[in-house]
């Protein structure tokens, strides 16, 4: 890991960071709550007596949110938790209908687990502690002079994940979510859109020098609602507190750093301190009474084992066994399911996997990307990316043509690209043998000169001589032929 | 019980939210105390190996379909409110410190 | 009219004897000629309770299907909740509060046509043992309207004694129903836990409370609780079963019924209601019944445990009236700690208050082991102390309180009134059913004194039926109080 201020005192430091990512479910109603489990609609609608708090209302479990988290479970090789309950959270604030979240403090569902991830090229694997449910609280807007609350979210149902303090730089945290963003997509458990806050990240921070042991004090990181910010928040907050102990090598380290909360500034691009915790909150977690027990059966577990879909590092690996892939590009196409469920569908029709893979991965993103889209929210059909690919394999354009197409295909979303070409006389291929030999007759009639260094030994100037005939017949002709028949001429002269 | 005293009283009325006056919580102060004293009994009885009682009938797995229903109507919702506005319910405005932290 | 029970009443209307208005106009009447002074209502549906009485009526003329509470009026407690109407609990937090939906007890009434005639006072939010904790208005015995009704169910225990109307519904968290059944000479009960839904309760001791009726006889009680206890799918402590049938299963006799007596743990009881329990026993062996003692001395605990439990439970409860989404903002809040530290200030009475801070005493970070987990398992042996017992007997008798109604203001205490209801607070520990029905009255100042049959989980039926078997051979026989009897009968 290089960080931006390339301080080699840093490297005697390492940092010890924990993700708690919280998952909405995609249930279709809520976890106590009959209401509909929907984003997006007018506030309010969205209600029961349950999840607004109604005085003499009760929590029922949803099955399906059961379901699901088991299957999150399963998918990490966790333990399923035989025996779990529900337990009272007091806090106060106006977006908790009851002044108290329903959670799980000691018994919960899903204890342990495992995800494996891809860090710049190689397989790390990372614990997690626990997974339970969990009640979301409502949202709040803010105004200048007042703040509205919406319960449309209350009670929607949740899975905390907790892992390990076991990563130890932003890149692996950003794996590390990434990996988990993939299983819950894969198992379908959740939307994971983190624009629409259906999958919130948190993480506690903190360093100590390397071989240190215990831990030393931590600060928290909220709000982070994208990957590409959290990976910068986890990177500006490691340099500070190193920087920190740095500047006060001789003050006891808990004076140095507090335990504390920041928020993530999107607008700033930078962490804004929330509140220092003197003490732990005192939550006051008590067995909640309104709930009975969750007990489950190995036949359960078992069957949901049995149901669970190809899980992404599946995926991963026979991407990488059966169609040649590199690692960093299997990994980078199945941790969004819909991009590896599109890379398939295209796949289907051409056989150059690595290629196809290299357009979705890198061409596309690198001119789709300032546009906020994808190669898939843009509209552009696997079968067109298919079809790319097989005029280029059949030589039908050159490499540097399928670019100018594939510009024209993301400014026409939708359009085949056999029409684009067959539309634009410029990619047609020039395969008129006669044609080439004419061009490349009249490049080296009035480029004697270069004919004379290339003899002398300079390669260059054979490519100075092929960039003119490609020049000349923009760049319709295959380069191989025009190699070819120029060296032909020049053997010949 | 030397734990009990104003301080501890002034902290559970932060920790519940109920504002109360001095003289409230000196009132409150004295009856605690005799209170507690009273449940200080408790500790005299053996309780080793005795599970807590979390429940008193033995039930578990209660569970609904995840079906959508029931909903209760936003006008009847915000009837009882004392204060709202374009459909939500109304608050005087959060400074961004005194966000929660949950 | 008024000397007739629940039962009769509904009979003498299926018979065409009244009509649903002319009961209701009755008791409407009953009502605003005694309530002045007992206090019981704290809103009376006039208008309400004649429209469904008109339609009842309608519905018998059309020769349609009639529930089995047809043409009987019911007082609800306050912290039950109507649709559309007012549901205050006897708090000032909650005056203006609205049901937006019916508790599933209120819709199991209406469906078998029962008659909502008003609203009962109650101790603020069920916390209390007299009902004078209502921060709305105080109500009195009508055997002695210096003294209190009993609580927290102070109202309905009242109405029903003063023949306001012949039954009610009430709550009883730690002696609620029973204890102010004995103070004003009614049925008051308690079911299983679990047995009738809390679904439309206002929660004050979620893992204790039931809502229980209160009548004049333990059958009437018995037709309640064919209609209200079953399971209900908004409630997941509700037990898995269906209804049962209570009347048409009663066994004519106690012969051979064994009744456990804890008679060391009775052992402070005052000489009067002393010997009024002993007469009871005497006459429940009279009718065939075999006395046994049993041990349930741990019971000198249970008060300890209740109140570590339930204000425990009851601080998150009451965690929700904050003044956001309903009930009283504070009109002086400017900011958001003010509406919540203000609201709760003002809306909350000392008692609650007291509670609330003793029970977020009790969860708080370095106490919970000590006080919370400790009444836990204490509570787990109470629970094994009752099934002991109930292996060497098929009912528990005892009292219902130390004595009889004491004088509004008389007790001021708070642990004294905690203490008041050591023989009822152990029940709902354990979950068990239990009634209270009339004894017989103290020699001075006329007050009932009550009887006390508990059962083991699931066994309301037999507690009911003994009861209905036992109070009819005991001297207080159904009486009336002085004050509200009519100088001209039916």
């Amino acid at each position: 890991m290089t960080n931006k201020h390339n301080h080699p005192s840093h490297d005697n430091w390492e940092a010890v960071i924990g993700l708690e990512i919280h998952v909405e479910l995609n249930t279709k109603s809520k976890l106590f709550s009959s209401a509909p489990n929907h984003f997006g609609d007018e506030p309010n609608r969205n209600i029961t007596e349950v999840c607004t708090g109604q005085p003499g209302a009760l929590p029922v479990l949803n099955k399906e949110a059961v379901r699901k988290a088991v299957q999150f479970g399963c998918a990490i090789q966790a333990e399923i938790a035989k025996f779990s309950k529900f337990d009272r959270k007091s806090y106060f604030y106006p977006d908790s209908p009851r002044n108290f979240q329903i959670t799980q403090y000691d018994y919960p569902i899903v204890k342990g687990g495992t995800v494996i991830a891809e860090v710049d090229g190689v397989e790390m694997s990372f614990a997690v502690n626990r997974a339970h449910l969990e009640d979301d609280a409502g949202m709040l807007k803010h105004f200048s002079t007042f703040a509205g609350v919406d319960y449309n979210r209350a009670g929607c149902p949740l899975i905390e994940i907790v892992s390990e303090p076991c990563i130890h730089t932003a890149r692996e945290a950003v794996a590390y979510a990434t990996a988990v963003k993939a299983i819950l997509q894969y198992i379908d458990v959740s939307d994971c859109n983190m624009e629409e806050g259906s999958l919130r990240v948190d993480t506690n921070i903190s360093v100590r020098p390397k071989g240190e042991k215990g831990l030393r004090n931590k600060i928290e990181i909220k709000n982070m609602n994208s990957f590409s910010y959290m990976e910068m928040a986890i990177k500006a907050e490691i340099f500070r507190q190193i920087e920190a102990y740095e500047k006060h090598p001789h003050l006891p380290h808990e004076t140095v750093i507090h335990h504390s909360t920041y928020r993530w500034d999107p607008e700033k691009k930078e962490t804004v301190l929330m509140r220092r915790k003197e003490s732990a909150d005192d939550y006051r977690y008590f067995p909640e009474p309104d709930l009975v027990p969750i007990v489950l059966t190995d036949a359960y577990i078992d069957e949901i084992k049995q149901g669970l879909p190809e899980l992404p590092l599946e995926r991963e690996r026979r991407y990488v066994r059966d169609f040649g892939l590199s690692p960093h590009q299997a990994f980078a196409l199945t941790s969004e399911k819909r991009l590896a469920d599109y890379f398939e569908i295209a796949l289907k029709g051409c056989s150059n996997a690595r290629s196809l893979s290299n357009w979705i991965l890198v061409e596309f993103p690198g001119r789709l990307k300032d546009k906020g889209q994808d190669v898939i929210s843009i509209g552009i059909k696997p079968e067109h990316l298919t079809s790319l690919i097989n005029f280029i394999e059949k030589g039908k354009i050159t490499g540097k043509i399928a670019k100018s197409v594939v510009d024209d295909m993301v400014a026409n979303p939708g359009k085949d690209p056999s029409e684009i070409i067959s539309a634009n006389s410029d990619y047609q291929p020039l395969d008129d043998q006669a044609e080439i030999e004419r061009m490349v007759d009249s490049v080296l009639a009035s480029q004697t000169q270069s004919i004379v260094d290339f003899k002398a030994g300079r390669d260059k100037a054979f490519a100075f001589l092929v960039g003119q005939v490609m020049k000349m017949c923009k760049g319709k002709a295959s380069p191989q032929i025009v190699n070819d028949l120029l060296k032909q001429k020049i053997e010949k002269m | 019980m030397a734990d009990l005293n104003k301080e501890t009283i002034k902290k559970l009325t932060q920790l519940c939210r109920i504002d109360c006056t001095e003289e409230e919580c000196d009132a409150i102060l004295v009856d605690l105390q005799k209170i507690v004293e009273y449940i200080e009994q408790l500790q005299e009885i053996d309780t080793t190996d005795v599970p807590p009682c979390n429940h008193v009938l033995e039930m578990v797995n209660v569970m609904r379909d995840d079906e959508v229903g029931g909903l209760l109507d936003r006008e009847a919702f915000l009837a009882n409110a004392p204060s709202h506005i374009g459909g939500m319910i109304k608050v005087p405005p959060v400074l961004k410190t005194q966000e929660k932290e949950v | 009219m008024y000397q007739l029970s629940a039962i009769e009443l509904r009979d003498a209307f299926l018979k065409g004897k009244y009509s649903a208005v002319e009961i209701v106009k009755y008791y409407l009447n009953r009502i605003s000629t005694y309530d002045n002074q007992i206090g019981a209502f704290l809103q009376v549906y006039e208008e309400k309770a004649l429209q469904q009485a008109e339609k009842l009526d309608k519905k018998k003329q059309n020769n349609e299907k009639l529930g089995k509470l047809a043409g009987i009026p019911f007082a609800i407690k306050d912290n039950i909740l109507i649709a559309d109407e007012l549901t205050t609990c006897a708090s000032r937090f909650l005056t203006n509060y609205r049901a937006p939906y019916n508790a599933t007890a209120i819709k199991l009434l209406l469906e078998e046509d029962a008659i909502l005639i008003g609203k009962t006072n109650m101790d603020e939010f069920a916390m209390g043992s007299s009902t004078e904790n209502s921060a709305l208005q105080k109500t009195h015995n009508p055997w002695n309207l210096k003294c209190t009704p009993g609580g927290s169910s102070g109202g309905s225990a009242a109405a029903v004694a003063g023949r306001l109307c012949p039954i009610a519904l009430g709550s009883d968290t730690g002696g609620s129903t029973r204890q102010p059944a004995s103070f004003c000479g009614v049925v008051g009960y308690k079911p299983t836990y679990g047995r009738v839904s809390r679904y439309g309760l206002v929660a004050f001791g979620s893992s204790l409370d039931q809502i229980g009726p209160l009548a004049i006889s333990s059958a009437d009680v018995a037709l309640v609780m064919e209609v209200i206890g079953r399971n209900c799918p908004h409630d997941s402590t509700s037990i898995q079963s269906g209804p049962e049938e209570y009347l048409s299963d009663f066994k004519p006799s106690m012969q051979g019924l064994k009744i456990g007596v804890p008679w060391k743990f009775l052992k402070k009881l005052a000489d009067e209601p002393k010997k009024a329990f002993e007469s009871g026993i005497e006459k429940a062996k009279a009718l065939g019944a075999e006395i046994v003692e049993v041990d349930l001395d741990i019971l000198n605990s249970s008060v300890a445990v209740y109140y570590i439990l339930a204000t425990a439970e009851a601080s998150t409860n009451l965690a929700r009236f904050d003044g956001i989404r309903y009930g009283q903002r504070s009109t002086r809040a400017h900011n958001l700690d003010e509406v919540y530290d203000f609201s709760k200030e003002e809306g909350f009475g000392p008692e609650v208050k007291r509670r609330i801070l003793l029970g977020t005493y009790v969860l708080s970070a370095g106490y919970q082991d000590a006080y919370y987990r400790k009444a836990q398992k204490v509570r787990t042996l109470i629970i094994k102390s009752y099934q002991k017992a109930f292996s060497q007997c098929d009912l528990i008798a005892t009292p219902v309180t130390p004595f009889a109604a004491f004088e509004i203001g008389s007790i001021k205490d708070p642990l004294q009134m905690y203490l008041e209801d050591i023989y009822s607070i152990g029940i709902n520990l354990a979950g068990l059913p239990a009634v209270s029905f009339p004894n017989q009255l103290t020699q001075e100042g006329k007050k009932p004194l009550g009887f006390q049959l508990i059962g083991p989980q699931m066994q309301d039926r037999l507690v009911l039926n003994m009861a209905h078997i036992l109070e009819k051979e005991l001297p207080f026989n159904y009486a009336i109080p002085e004050l509200v009897k009519e100088k001209t009968h039916d």
